[in-house]
């Protein structure tokens, strides 16, 4: 009377899952292997990374992805602690604001930064400092989702008010509390915001493509326009980077918690 | 998100908000919303107002005749396409592969697997899938290679290779080949937002169905679907967000050859390709508009199939 | 005549058994308890009925068809789930009337029925409400009529009581009662609750470790418990290690008190105790019964019921007394004199 051990439906689609998932990947890196014709060679990621506009742009969204990163940090942990702290009948609103790019499609938003602040009186764009700042505030609202959803998450799970309570007992400040009791019991919450949000800066496209700076994403979508075979390579570089942050949080989170903050919910 | 979706609907707590905020306890709050005034609501009520400007800064409604268009129909409607076909097939994809790797008898490391490389999936768009996609099923690509050499000599002494997917009417930088490649990221988000409705459905609620007499099919058409609904609404709603708005796979894929609207949206911002930057503003809002339309659509329809979930 | 009937039933998961040598006939209309601690089979024993389970080895049979290999929806029993497991998606007509719908039932028929249901479990005005619109006890209810209104030939109920609050509770153990005599169906109620037991059933099964300990009437299982087990797990009860001092007569000793047990049966040199219940034992001197000196441990108040705690050379034991106003409690470290009835203790 045993039941039989797998179900037939239910394997066919994980292994279709499989497939769907693993084809482009061993295609790309197939295809990413064959630039000299009839062998297999690194030829094609030589070239990549012996392009100076590759280090260039790689080195500028990294710049970019870690500014955003600790700007994101100092604007999310401090609103999500006094939400939990002193307004939390607000926080059912602030969720709503942070999810609204997930409303606003990114062109449009990208076209919005442009024409606020591109045009006059503030020509914004015009010099490369100020570009850089809308660039990184662009990048703080695109991840924001994902940014609040960990930190809410983390938030929930330590008792914000008797650690706060705690701290000034012993005679702690505002910026004791933040730095030295919030921040450390929130560090895995922070790790996979702040891999998330790197994530979203080295593989956005739009922002630098429109505001005009020399960001990966542009980068990769020229190489794709007139190269063959470094496309494929590029994309397997940057599979290898994306995979190895958000592989980390799950590493971390043991799985649970991140998918949650992955897809923003 | 479906919840998130649900409160913004109903936004509870809106009195508490003012409520509190009269208390001056909101100080703590003053640098999030200076960043989100300067970052978000001033780049959008810039776009909205300018929509209804004309060149002078005078209020009109002229620029929305932009919507009579043909070529900018035609970009919505295309857009549309893509957005309801990818989030219905990798809706549908994705909902068995989360009954699969929830419900269903799998290998454990299968299951492990398929969670953890859909969390990773899900977050992957863009330029480097494009790649992918033009790597594996473009005319040179991997795939293509592969089953172009699956041919046999027929009956007349004919080489023939049936499989050869660009003879049979394929083409990667279509409207096929974008569905194909959105549907990467579609599914696992599919599976990650299904996945917690699956495990929330009772092993007691089949049972309770079992011995009432309800076949596995009875079961499902009547107690799991109808329980399922609205996350299911959810989870499309979220997919079709996704794929509306979605801009750099399309744009490297197909280098703009396909009129998706945010490809147009990207000309019109590169060269005012309608020849009036307001009519692009009255553009880019129609997009937020349908975003608009598209979750009052859920919202009515969640209130009308799940009238059970309010107590 | 045997109306269900479990013969030689076995169950076990790879190597750990879960029931083991479970046989039991139940007449029809008879409600019969499954009592005992958790994971002693008895909920493992009743989905095994319904079909959820299927028997390592062994036959069910219900009126003479043999059941043991049918699916769960084809075996026309009722079951009530702990969790109420009411559909939410429906309302609670719709829930009450599942079961004849998915059989193909016309409308006014199921109607019909789900009316007299609503009637029988007095929530009338409520068909038209979802199960998360209504009290536990209320979902508890609707639960019972969706399993009794496609008229299965046995009622199946899994602990359906202890997801309720305690005046809840007592009110709905009633409820099931009445419904249950009223419609004559037999009924398995699977609990681990003494009084809900006690108080409901024509019979109870009194289980451990996936095998029967006891079967009988709940008078058979309180006055007369045939195992430690039963006598400890049923009610309170105070054990106590004695030394046989006449095998013939049932006189043992404890210290150097004589008891004369009423009920014995070998007693061959193995280690011997005297089981009584704390409420047959009474304060003060008799002659010609059983009597015990000790000293008074503590005295706890229950309420109607006042338990002292004497240690009697060396060790404790509980009597309950009423709780009357003109009566004088002892004190800790008072001296304490205990009778009891021959008859009303045992050796175990």
């Amino acid at each position: 009377m045993k039941k039989p051990r797998f179900d037939l439906w239910s394997v066919f689609w994980a292994v279709a899952a499989l497939l769907y998932f693993f084809v482009p990947l061993y295609g790309t890196f197939d295809f990413s292997l064959r630039m000299k014709k009839g062998e297999i060679s690194l030829q094609a990621y030589q070239l990549v990374f012996s392009d100076p506009q590759f280090l260039r742009s790689f080195q500028y969204s990294t710049i970019m992805g870690i500014i955003s990163v600790t700007i994101s940090i100092l604007i999310f942990v401090p609103t999500v602690y006094w939400l939990y702290l002193k307004l939390p009948k607000a926080r059912p609103f602030v969720e709503i604001v942070t999810i609204l790019p997930f409303v606003i499609p990114v062109i449009v938003y990208v076209y919005g930064i442009n024409t606020a602040f591109g045009g006059a009186p503030l020509r914004l764009t015009s010099n490369t400092f100020t570009t850089d700042i809308l660039m990184v505030g662009g990048y703080v609202v695109l991840s924001m989702p994902y940014m609040f959803r960990a930190i809410d998450v983390g938030m929930r799970t330590i008792d914000v008010r008797t650690l706060t309570e705690a701290a000034q007992s012993m005679g702690a400040g505002w910026a004791q509390i933040l730095f030295n009791v919030i921040f450390p019991n929130l560090r895995i919450a922070i790790l996979s915001g702040s891999l998330i949000c790197f994530a979203t800066v080295i593989g956005e496209l739009i922002l630098g493509d429109f505001l005009l700076r020399p960001a990966l994403g542009p980068y990769m979508a020229a190489v794709g326009r007139d190269k063959a075979f470094e496309p494929a390579a590029l994309a397997i570089i940057s599979y290898a980077l994306t995979w190895a942050s958000l592989g980390l949080i799950q590493a971390i989170s043991h799985g649970g918690t991140s998918q949650q903050q992955l897809t923003g919910r | 998100m479906t919840q998130t979706i649900a409160q913004s609907a109903a936004v509870p707590a809106k009195r508490g908000v003012l409520e509190s905020l009269t208390k001056s306890n909101w100080i703590g709050l003053v640098p999030f919303f200076a960043f989100i005034f300067f970052f978000l609501v001033l780049p959008s009520t810039n776009l909205l107002m300018r929509s209804f400007q004309d060149f002078d800064g005078n209020f009109t409604l002229a620029n929305y005749a932009v919507m009579k268009n043909p070529y900018v129909i035609k970009a919505y409607s295309i857009s549309l396409r893509v957005s309801v076909i990818t989030s219905l097939v990798g809706g549908v994809f994705g909902f068995f592969v989360a009954y699969a790797i929830t419900l269903g008898n799998t290998p454990r490391w299968m299951r492990n697997f398929l969670m953890t490389f859909s969390g990773l999936a899900a977050n992957f768009g863009g330029v480097p899938l494009a790649f992918s996609y033009i790597a594996t099923l473009g005319r040179t690509g991997f795939m293509t290679a592969v089953l172009k050499s699956i041919c046999y000599t027929n009956a007349a002494g004919v080489q023939v290779c049936p499989f050869n997917p660009y003879d049979n009417g394929f083409n990667l930088y279509s409207i096929g080949g974008l569905v194909l490649a959105y549907t990467y990221f579609q599914f696992p988000l599919m599976v990650l937002t299904i996945t917690p409705a699956l495990e929330g459905l009772k092993k007691d609620w089949r049972e309770a169905s079992a011995n009432l007499g309800a076949s596995p099919f009875q079961y499902w058409r009547d107690v799991a679907l109808p329980i399922l609904w609205p996350s299911i609404l959810g989870a499309t709603l979220l997919l079709f967000g996704s794929a509306f708005g979605a801009y750099a796979t399309a744009y490297a894929l197909t280098g703009g050859s396909i009129y998706l609207i945010t490809i147009l949206i990207s000309q019109q911002i590169r060269g005012d390709v309608l020849n009036n930057p307001y009519e692009g503003y009255a553009l880019a809002v129609g997009m937020v508009i349908i975003m608009g339309i598209t979750i009052l659509a859920y919202t009515i329809l969640q209130r009308q199939t799940a009238r059970w979930l309010k107590s | 005549m045997s109306y269900l009937e479990l013969t030689n039933i076995h169950k076990s998961y790879g190597n750990a058994v879960a029931v083991e040598d479970f046989n039991l006939s139940v007449t029809q209309g008879e409600f019969v308890s499954f009592l005992g601690p958790s994971g002693c089979g008895k909920t493992t024993t009743l989905r095994m009925i319904a079909g959820f389970e299927v028997p390592t080895s062994g036959h069910i049979t219900i009126n003479g068809n043999d059941l043991t290999h049918l699916p769960p929806n084809k075996r026309n029993v009722g079951m009530v789930f702990q969790s109420y497991a009411l559909f939410p998606n429906m309302t609670v007509s719709e829930n009450i009337g599942y079961g004849l719908k998915v059989v193909g039932k016309p409308k006014n028929e199921i109607a019909k029925r789900v009316e007299e249901m609503l009637a029988l479990i007095h929530l009338q005005e409520l068909g038209k409400r979802y199960p998360n619109q209504l009290s536990g006890g209320q979902q508890q209810r609707v639960a019972l009529a969706r399993a009794l209104a496609f008229q299965p030939q046995v009622l199946l109920l899994d602990e359906p009581l202890s997801a309720l609050d305690a005046k809840i509770r007592v009110e709905l153990r009633h409820e099931i009662r009445r419904i249950q005599q009223q419609l004559g169906i037999t009924t398995i109620y699977v609990t681990h609750d003494q009084e809900e037991a006690l108080s409901l059933s024509d019979r109870i099964v009194v289980m451990s470790q996936g095998r029967m300990e006891q079967v009988g009437t709940p008078g058979e299982i309180y006055n007369f418990p045939t195992t430690e087990f039963v006598a400890k797990f049923v009610g309170q009860i105070n054990l106590l290690p004695v030394e046989v001092q006449n095998p013939a007569e049932g006189v043992v000793k404890i210290g150097s008190q004589l008891i004369r047990a009423g009920q014995y049966g070998h007693l061959n040199g193995k280690p011997v105790r005297l089981a009584v219940r704390p409420e047959e034992l009474n304060p003060g001197f008799i002659e010609g019964s059983n009597n015990l000196n000790g000293i008074v441990e503590t005295i706890t108040y229950l309420g109607a019921i006042v338990r002292i705690r004497v240690e009697v050379e060396g060790h404790p034991i509980s009597l309950d007394v009423f709780n009357e106003r003109r009566m004088k409690m002892p004190v800790a470290g008072d001296l304490f004199q205990v009778n009891f009835p021959v008859d009303a203790c045992w050796l175990l």
